[in-house]
């Protein structure tokens, strides 16, 4: 019983169908999978291949029918404010101030509660000084920052990430995973990060998991012994689980007659 | 800067062009005042109608007209048009019935309209609540539906309760669309006032040109159309930069 406490979120043989169209699509099938507190998990895979809809499912943004998802060991049955949320596109509301925005989620809070936990979560990723600023006023790796303030300043036991750096320029990106590296070390948030960027993966999984392309199937979970140790991207591990992953996907596309999306 | 003098100088042209052709027609061509009278003579006509306080006296009862009906087609615009745009119940009920009835001209409306209420304070508002309501029912509704579903998830994300998920994500994404809808409920609400007053009153600028055309005051009657349409110039402008006071996150 305690060992199953120790897990944030539980998974256990989800299949997800879509009707589109009058087709029915499977989008993912037999998902097992198990996130435990503090671990940082990277889903990586094709275009499509499901994973933001799982991420979805875990938030309790899309439904399921099929299977087991459990957070903090209870059933799913929607949003909830310990299960913060970072979407590939920033998502700040154009009309509301930075502040405003990282505040979002916060309820029936006083006023100062709300804003010193406003002003701690901008100093976290860096955007002191902006709080009075409009979201088109941030370049997009700002407003990205902006979002996981938005996503942390509920305090959330953890923090999903739908390809929140998919859209940023390749510097930019990696400047980025440095940065949620450094949050995550010192907020201690269990963060799952979905990404189609196989060097992102390695760098900032515990633990990897890797899915087939539609319907999604998880391939391997591949833990990450060397994490967090600063040369990782010109280690002879980080070569391996990239070769190991391309391994993965690239059968899949060969299977499947898929065109593959990566370049080396 | 260049450009805005070049802009205006191009702008000038057709309308000088036009004030020379009135002024050489009614200089040396033999037009009765009746039909076209000299621009010295519409002057005069100004003059005389500051003058008296009758220009002033008839304006203000036609834009008193106007901001009582234009008031309530807001109220009645916004509400209605927030409901059908977050409702999809509302829509199917509603929007069929209302594009049917949107075809009809605001003109062809006042028989009916006078029939029913008179040809007293009452009539007049109910045509330009008709005529404004429209357009500012339907940007409502359009700004409301268009708001995108990456914000309602957002909303959907953090629980926010219905009435803050419209406060906070619905209206405030659909306020510039409302905003273009109130330009053009005002415009639309200014030119019904001028057509109602026209058709059947006693009073107001609209009743003003009518009355002068029966005195073949054709002098009277184009002040009366060059102040209408200075008068909508205005007001258009005034609601434009108003709205930069209502979307703050715009550059």
């Amino acid at each position: 019983m305690s060992k199953e406490k120790d897990y944030i979120i539980k998974v256990e043989h989800l299949n997800k169908h879509f009707i589109s169209g009058g087709n029915d699509i499977e989008v993912l099938r037999d998902i097992n999978l198990q996130i435990k507190h503090g671990e940082f998990v990277t889903i990586v895979g094709h275009s499509g291949c499901g994973k933001s809809t799982l991420l979805k499912i875990m938030c309790g943004l899309v439904s399921y029918e099929d299977g087991v998802v459990e957070r903090n060991g209870h059933a799913v049955d929607g949003p909830g404010p310990r299960c913060g949320m970072v979407f590939q596109e920033h998502r700040l509301l154009p009309w509301l101030k930075i502040k405003d925005n990282v505040g979002f989620g916060l309820k029936g809070l006083p006023k100062e509660q709300r804003e010193a936990l406003v002003k701690e979560h901008l100093e976290l990723v860096g955007l002191k000084g902006f709080e009075n600023s409009y979201p088109h006023q941030l370049s997009g790796g700002m407003s990205q920052r902006a979002a996981i303030a938005r996503g942390l300043a509920n305090n959330p036991t953890i923090l999903l990430l739908d390809e929140p750096f998919g859209a940023l320029d390749a510097l930019t990106r990696i400047q980025m995973q440095k940065e949620i590296t450094r949050i995550q070390r010192e907020q201690g948030t269990t963060m799952v990060m979905v990404t189609h960027d196989i060097d992102e993966a390695i760098v900032l999984g515990d633990r990897i998991v890797v899915m087939s392309a539609r319907p999604g199937q998880i391939k391997d979970i591949i833990t990450v012994e060397t994490r967090g140790q600063g040369h990782m991207r010109n280690s002879d591990e980080f070569t391996y689980y990239k070769k190991k992953i391309y391994g993965y996907l690239f059968e899949d596309a060969q299977e499947e007659q898929y065109e593959v999306e990566y370049m080396i | 800067m260049k450009t805005i003098v070049r802009k205006t100088i191009v702008a000038l042209i057709i309308p000088i062009i036009l004030i020379l052709a009135w002024f050489y027609a009614t200089t040396r061509g033999n037009i009765p005042d009746g039909i076209l009278p000299s621009i010295s003579k519409v002057w005069q006509a100004f003059l005389e109608m500051v003058e008296s306080g009758q220009l002033q006296g008839d304006l203000l009862v036609s834009l008193s007209r106007v901001v009582k009906g234009y008031l309530c087609s807001i109220v009645f615009g916004v509400v209605l048009g927030a409901l059908i745009g977050m409702s999809r119940t509302m829509k199917e009920l509603l929007f069929p019935l209302i594009t049917v009835i949107r075809q009809i001209p605001i003109i062809a409306w006042i028989p009916l309209i006078i029939l029913w209420a008179g040809i007293g304070e009452e009539s007049k508002v109910v045509i330009i609540v008709m005529a404004a309501f429209f357009p500012i029912l339907v940007n409502t509704e359009n700004g409301i539906s268009q708001t995108p579903e990456s914000y309602r998830e957002v909303a959907k994300l953090y629980k926010l309760s219905q009435w803050k998920t419209f406060t906070k994500v619905y209206l405030p994404h659909a306020i510039p669309q409302i905003l273009v809808g109130l330009k053009l409920g005002l415009g639309t609400s200014w030119m019904a006032v001028v057509a109602a007053e026209l058709i059947a009153a006693t009073s107001g600028i609209g009743y003003r040109m009518s009355d002068a055309r029966s005195l073949m005051r054709a002098d009277v009657v184009i002040v009366c159309m060059l102040v209408i349409g200075l008068i909508g110039i205005v007001m258009d402008k005034l609601l434009g930069s108003l709205f930069s006071l209502f979307t703050p996150w715009k550059k």
